[in-house]
């Protein structure tokens, strides 16, 4: 038996004249490049939990052969892929269905909306695969395959559950940058979320001993990898992320994560992680006025936390780490006077990086429902174009046409070569501060 | 200083920080392959060398400065700059 797990990442923005201004932006499409170019570790870790008398390749969608005679090789079919994508996803499920190839969905966007994926799949995975794929290639195997499978929501980096990523299917492959998960989830549970919090019950903790372990595989496969912790929020653990950082330190490799700016207030823990070989944090900031925020959580943290974004900045950042800022325009309090605040901030702030996109409700977050309450939405389905700059509804105090044009502004003066300079030359007058 | 005793300390320098001999790497590699660093890596190394050289690059050529020899010459113009003010 043969499956085909193929892998579709990558967006492209719909609007226009954005599209248009981002080639002329170099660093507005590095970040969205490297996204674009990364493995995908949800169908490594389906690889690694296929029985293993079933042969198993690993695609990524443009790297398929173009004519219908070399797909049918496959007894079936796995794709998974995100929101902006999922029409092409669907499409490209309908096609091996029409040649008689069985297809199976899942990801976080097909977790979200399963009925509407079931009308494109033999099958449909909820949640992870943990818990379900084991059991769909079972059945498949006795002709049993049902519709929809659900994977476990907790457990799932336990004995029975876990399995580890097959990182061997990328050899030979031009990835730079490799893809490890430490846990799933995020305490903070913003509105907007529509990461791992959505296939978890609660924050799921991957141990030390598994992360290293899953490094170390991944070291034997790439020559100078770079490694992207593929969390919501690593560093919720205080006590967890030590014992992490002191073990991945004498790995000597070089790598970045999300986390929130509460590692800013344990000086034990940012000398660790400076020593480990972090080179950069991202930091959902999202705004820095402080009523911007409320609400966002359901326990207000990142209000409580916007008067400490500077200090928090100034004291990872000192350490040599970058860090990514990350704000989200367009929120209910944002008016035509907030993109001004927002470039100040980042000036005034001397973020090493920024990133700086417009609020998407995807579907099935609460920031979608609330939406859809409030009749804020521009259309009922808008999936290609949640690439995160492309604007889906009608902020509360501008005009969608003062939200793209303010985001547009924005970019320029964000994203241009000055910029990218002074930031550099900051960085490296820290470095020198660092090095002896 | 001549040409080729800032050569022999900046091999010496890079060699050192980077726990990684040096000495036989073509003046004309590119260290950022060479040694596969990320962006950042490059710039620590860049900031090491004007700490040491106790010089500034130019802007305008601070991307450029990937092998040894891009290296040194950008120190010699450097130092040049300097000593015309």
């Amino acid at each position: 038996m043969k499956i085909a797990l193929i892998a579709m990442s990558g967006v492209r923005v719909k609007t226009q004249t954005l599209a248009e201004l981002g080639v002329t932006l170099p660093q507005f499409v590095n970040r969205g490049k490297v996204v674009a170019s990364l493995p995908s570790l949800g169908l490594l870790t389906v690889a690694a939990l296929t029985p293993p008398d079933v042969e198993v390749e690993y695609f990524e969608v443009d790297d398929l052969p173009p004519e219908n005679r070399a797909l049918i090789k496959y007894d079936l079919v796995g794709i998974s892929s995100f929101t902006a994508r999922i029409n092409d996803a669907y499409r490209l499920a309908d096609r091996y269905r029409a040649i008689g190839v069985p297809v199976v969905l899942g990801g976080l966007h097909v977790t979200l909306m399963p009925q509407e994926a079931q009308a494109h799949a033999d099958a449909v995975v909820v949640n992870g695969a943990e818990g379900a794929w084991p059991k769909l290639v079972e059945d498949f195997k006795k002709g049993q395959m049902k519709p929809f499978y659900v994977g476990a929501r907790k457990g799932v980096f336990e004995p029975g559950l876990y399995a580890k990523p097959r990182f061997e299917l990328l050899k030979g492959r031009p990835y730079n940058r490799i893809t490890v998960q430490t846990s799933r989830g995020c305490p903070l549970n913003c509105e907007f979320c529509a990461a791992s919090i959505r296939i978890t019950d609660s924050f799921q903790q991957k141990p030390v001993n598994l992360v290293i372990d899953e490094i170390e595989t991944a070291l034997k496969i790439t020559q100078h990898p770079f490694f992207e912790l593929s969390d919501d929020n690593t560093f919720v653990n205080k006590k967890w992320s030590k014992e992490f950082l002191t073990a991945v330190t004498p790995l000597n490799i070089s790598w970045f994560t999300e986390t929130d700016i509460s590692i800013a207030d344990d000086e034990e823990l940012l000398n660790l992680l400076a020593k480990s070989g972090c080179k950069q944090v991202l930091i959902g900031f999202e705004s820095p006025i402080s009523h911007a925020l409320d609400g966002m959580n359901p326990n207000n943290w990142k209000t409580c936390r916007q008067p400490g974004y500077v200090d928090a900045i100034n004291k990872i950042q000192s350490r040599g780490i970058t860090v990514n800022g990350c704000f989200i325009l367009g929120l209910d309090s944002d008016t035509p006077e907030t993109f001004h605040v927002i470039k100040e901030f980042i000036e005034t702030s001397k973020l090493l990086e920024c990133q700086v996109t417009v609020m998407t409700p995807f579907p099935g977050t609460p920031l979608y429902n609330r939406m859809r309450a409030e009749g804020s939405l521009l259309k009922d389905e808008y999936w290609d174009r949640c690439t995160l700059f492309d604007v889906n509804f009608t902020p509360k105090h501008m005009s969608v046409a003062q939200l793209e044009e303010g985001m547009m502004c924005l970019f320029k003066e964000l994203y241009n070569e000055k910029q990218f300079l002074m930031r550099k030359r900051h960085y490296m007058e820290i470095a020198k501060e660092i090095l002896s | 200083m001549g040409e080729n005793s800032t050569e022999q300390k900046l091999r010496q320098i890079l060699s050192e920080y980077l726990k990684q001999d040096l000495t036989d790497v073509p003046g004309n590699e590119d260290l950022i392959d060479y040694l596969g660093l990320d962006s950042l890596s490059g710039l620590n190394l860049l900031a090491l060398v004007e700490k040491k050289f106790q010089v500034r690059f130019d802007d305008e050529i601070l991307w450029s400065l990937r092998s040894i020899e891009k290296l040194c010459d950008g120190i010699s113009l450097a130092q040049k700059q300097m000593s015309d003010l």
